[in-house]
């Protein structure tokens, strides 16, 4: 602590300690302790990294210092005045804002209306000083380069425009500090440098930025020092530039991880999956698929990549029966699939819903209720007696999917919502393996995991394809795209623009054909 | 004509407690309020102003009671539903039921009469003659000489609709609606803003209602709101509620009620032409959705 970053333009006062949080602990009822001790300081006009895996507290400490959680020890000293955060609003007064992980706009607004909700300014007359609200939102684009439209009603914007207004709105009310919760987990690869540029622009302007992040790449290439915190600790804050991505992740879980997953090269099975020309309209008649057409073989991983709604989510549905498609056929094994009913297609499909709460399962049902789901209609076990379920040999079923898995929980009546994300996912990922089936549907299966339960994840993945299953990889991660299939299959506008094997491709050019399609992809990379 | 001017007469006086009402809704459909306590409004609206005119001889103070009595109702509405989270609907329901049976109740212990209570003591609100407009030949009938609440409706219209899109406090009460976590994390808590709108609605209700009583006739009678609350509800949900489409839509309500008047005058049963109102409020409905399936066909054709 206490080094000197050599990047700081020199015209700027230097203002070592900004904010320092000290000795936080912060304990959630009855007993789980979320920070323990952590004390943490914050330079003047630093991009500082906060990382961790889900649990160890990077989001409580950032909710600690905004106001939203009151710590149970500990201080909060903004220059050397202790301060105590009673609202969100009490953080902004004092310069500090949070872009959080959802992002909250008003889509019926214009960008400049949902910057100056809450601090509008007024004519004489107490009515909307439209010209100078436009004006002032106007001129924080201008000055930090950011490329958007005042007048754009938000509900058009992208996801990535949409983080910049969440930003311009914590400009506008000129904060010093900006806190951002996994703010590259919405974008696409093509948007990050963008924001990392912007990002840089507001370091530049004497702003400190604080970030949440699990991808160590981006850590490593936009801080300028990281905190690693673990189970609530802090293991140690070092500078970017004298660390590494696997010393990083030796300090967030404490050993060695394998970034990158044994890709074996197998002998080619069978076609299980084979989707021809399928179209689909959705309720509106809008057009989501046309003309997709995909194979996968026995031992083999197909990946879907693709910026978020180009289909994907249509092409899930059609094929375990949520929706129906147009025209085409779906064949899995052999079968014809095309009019199946749900259940009869999960007869040939294991399916692993990219929304744990809401497709994949009941969090407010037990852990064992969810464990059984599908099996109580098509596993032998349960499948004998239809009208009776038997909840013991439920209990038995869960225990065995426990160990099988290495689920922690207490018990098997336990709620669903009681187990931490990458618990719920390996009570979801075991029921689905446990169905057996030969094709196996994953759609987003690491999304919001931490890097151990990811890791976990990808394992099961490899084995399952080692096991001859064939597998369809849903995934807005590419690095997950390209470390485990074996052919990439490109997503845009609906249709598949690209399916091609993954050792023949890179990471730039799958971004490309993401954001523009195959065609148009020496047009510009912007 | 004479006929054409009795039913412009009878539109705007039918149209006034709708609008009122309505334009009180408006306010809390945008913040995001479900509130359906507009007709148990009216009708304390409708019997204070009685009440407080009978006493006092003033209709001013009468219309001031009328916005005490549908202000109370706002304030349990605002105690049960966003101090201590009821539901909604179900508070609407039970504010409506109460409003009822109180009227009813003070109407015998305090009248000591069933069903409706007159009194030549109860002071009407005046009309109003506009000179200017008077001297218009047709028009000047229907234009000056209306009651001072028809007036009072109109403007309210031109209020309500600079309020909701031209001020601060209109785009964070259109915020709570659209997204009150937004709103809140833009430093507004929400439940202030509902707050407000359900105190505006109270006094608008109160207008509508004083309108009923002081108005329309002299007289207060046991359910005399008579299902106008829930018309203006309708109208609201129909228009999004837009207060230019709210005045649009009870103008049309007051014009089948005028119509069911006219009827009565041609021997029609009274059950029957009764009916209009609530007729035209279903074939508004169903144009309503009509238009709203084929826009959304013909945006698909689009696409």
């Amino acid at each position: 602590m206490g080094n000197n970053p050599t990047h700081l333009p020199s015209f700027l006062p230097r203002v070592p300690e900004f904010i320092t949080l000290h000795q936080i602990t912060k304990t959630f009822p009855p007993n789980v302790v979320a920070l323990d001790g952590v004390s943490v300081s914050f330079e003047a006009g630093e991009i500082h990294a906060v990382v961790g895996e889900n649990g160890a507290g990077k989001s409580t400490l950032m909710k600690v210092l905004y106001g939203l959680y009151r710590p149970d020890r500990g201080q909060i000293l903004l220059g050397n005045q202790s301060v105590r955060f009673h609202s969100a609003n009490d953080a902004i007064a004092a310069g500090v804002g949070m872009v959080h992980q959802e992002i909250l706009l008003i889509p019926e607004y214009t960008v400049w209306q949902n910057v100056v909700l809450g601090a509008e300014p007024r004519t004489r007359w107490g009515t909307l000083d439209v010209a100078r609200a436009r004006g002032a939102v106007q001129a924080k684009i201008d000055a930090f380069g950011f490329n958007i439209d005042p007048d754009a009603p938000v509900g058009e914007l992208s996801v990535a425009a949409r983080q910049k207004v969440e930003i311009l709105k914590l400009l506008y009310r000129d904060v010093s500090v900006l806190i951002l919760d996994e703010p590259t987990a919405v974008l696409t690869p093509l948007e990050v440098p963008q924001l990392f540029a912007e990002l840089r622009r507001l370091r530049a302007a004497g702003k400190t930025i604080l970030f949440i992040s699990h991808h160590l790449d981006e850590v490593l290439e936009l801080s300028d020092r990281i905190t690693v915190l673990r189970r609530g600790k802090k293991v140690d804050t070092v500078p970017a530039a004298s660390t590494s991505k696997s010393e990083l992740a030796r300090m967030m879980v404490g050993r060695e991880l394998m970034f990158t997953a044994r890709r074996a090269a197998q002998p080619k099975g069978e076609i299980i999956l084979r989707v021809e020309g399928v179209y689909y309209r959705d309720k509106q008649g809008v057009s989501r698929l046309r003309d997709v057409s995909l194979t996968v073989r026995a031992g083999e991983i197909v990946g879907i990549a693709g910026v978020e709604g180009n289909g994907q989510y249509e092409l899930v549905n059609v094929l375990v029966g949520l929706e129906h498609a147009e025209a085409g056929s779906i064949f899995i094994n052999g079968h014809d699939l095309t009019h199946a009913s749900i259940l009869e297609r999960r007869r040939h499909i294991a399916f692993v819903a990219q929304d744990r709460s809401k497709l994949a399962a009941s969090v407010s049902a037990s852990v064992a209720e969810n464990a059984i789901m599908t099996h109580h209609r098509l596993n032998e076990m349960f499948a004998r007696r239809r009208w009776r379920l038997d909840m013991r040999q439920a209990g038995a079923f869960t225990e065995q999917m426990r160990k099988q898995f290495t689920v922690a929980m207490s018990r098997p009546d336990q709620p669903f919502r009681a187990l931490s994300g990458g618990n719920q996912q390996k009570v979801i990922l075991g029921r689905e393996l446990l169905l057996e089936r030969p094709f196996l549907l994953l759609d987003q299966p690491t999304r919001g995991l931490d890097v151990g339960s990811t890791e976990y994840v990808r394992e099961q993945i490899a084995q399952q394809r080692d096991a001859g299953r064939a597998i369809l990889l849903i995934s807005s991660d590419l690095e997950e795209l390209f470390s485990l299939t074996d052919r990439i299959a490109v997503m845009y506008r609906g249709a598949i623009v690209a399916d091609v094997p993954t050792a023949q491709t890179d990471l730039e050019q799958v971004g490309a054909w993401m954001l523009q399609g195959r065609n148009q992809r020496t047009a510009q990379s912007a | 004509m004479r006929i054409v001017i009795g039913l412009l007469n009878g539109m705007l006086a039918g149209a006034t407690p709708v609008l009122l009402a309505a334009l009180g809704g408006a306010f809390t459909f945008y913040a995001g309020v479900f509130n359906i306590a507009m007709e148990g409004m009216l009708l304390a609206g409708a019997f204070c102003a009685a009440l407080g005119s009978f006493f006092s001889g003033s209709w001013v103070i009468g219309v001031l009671c009328a916005i005490a009595g549908a202000l109370s109702l706002s304030v349990l509405f605002i105690l049960f539903a966003i101090v201590l989270k009821t539901d909604e609907f179900v508070t609407g329901i039970a504010l409506n039921l109460f409003a009822a049976g109180a009227t009813t109740y003070l109407l015998r212990q305090l009248f000591g009469v069933r069903g409706a209570f007159t009194d030549p003591a109860i002071q009407p609100m005046p009309r109003l003659e506009i000179p200017l407009l008077a001297q218009i030949p047709l028009a000047g009938e229907v234009l000056s000489g209306q009651n001072v609440m028809v007036y009072g409706a109109a403007l309210a219209v031109l209020v309500c609709a600079w309020l909701i899109f031209r001020t601060p406090f209109g785009l964070r009460l259109r915020a709570a609606g659209y997204n009150a976590a937004s709103l809140e994390s833009s430093g507004v808590r929400p439940a202030r803003v509902r707050i407000a709108a359900l105190l505006i609605c109270g006094v608008l209700c109160g207008l509508g209602g004083a309108f009923l009583s002081l108005g329309y006739v002299r007289l207060f009678a046991e359910g005399m709101s008579a299902g106008r609350g829930w018309i203006a509800l309708a109208a609201v949900i129909l228009v999004n509620g837009n207060p230019w489409g709210v005045a649009l839509i009870t103008l049309v309500f007051g014009l089948a009620d005028g119509l069911g008047l006219l009827a009565q005058g041609l021997n029609v049963p009274a059950q029957f032409t009764g009916m209009a109102p609530y007729l035209a409020t279903l074939i508004a409905l169903f144009v309503y959705a009509r238009r709203k399936s084929r826009a959304r066909s013909g945006s698909s054709i689009q696409a």
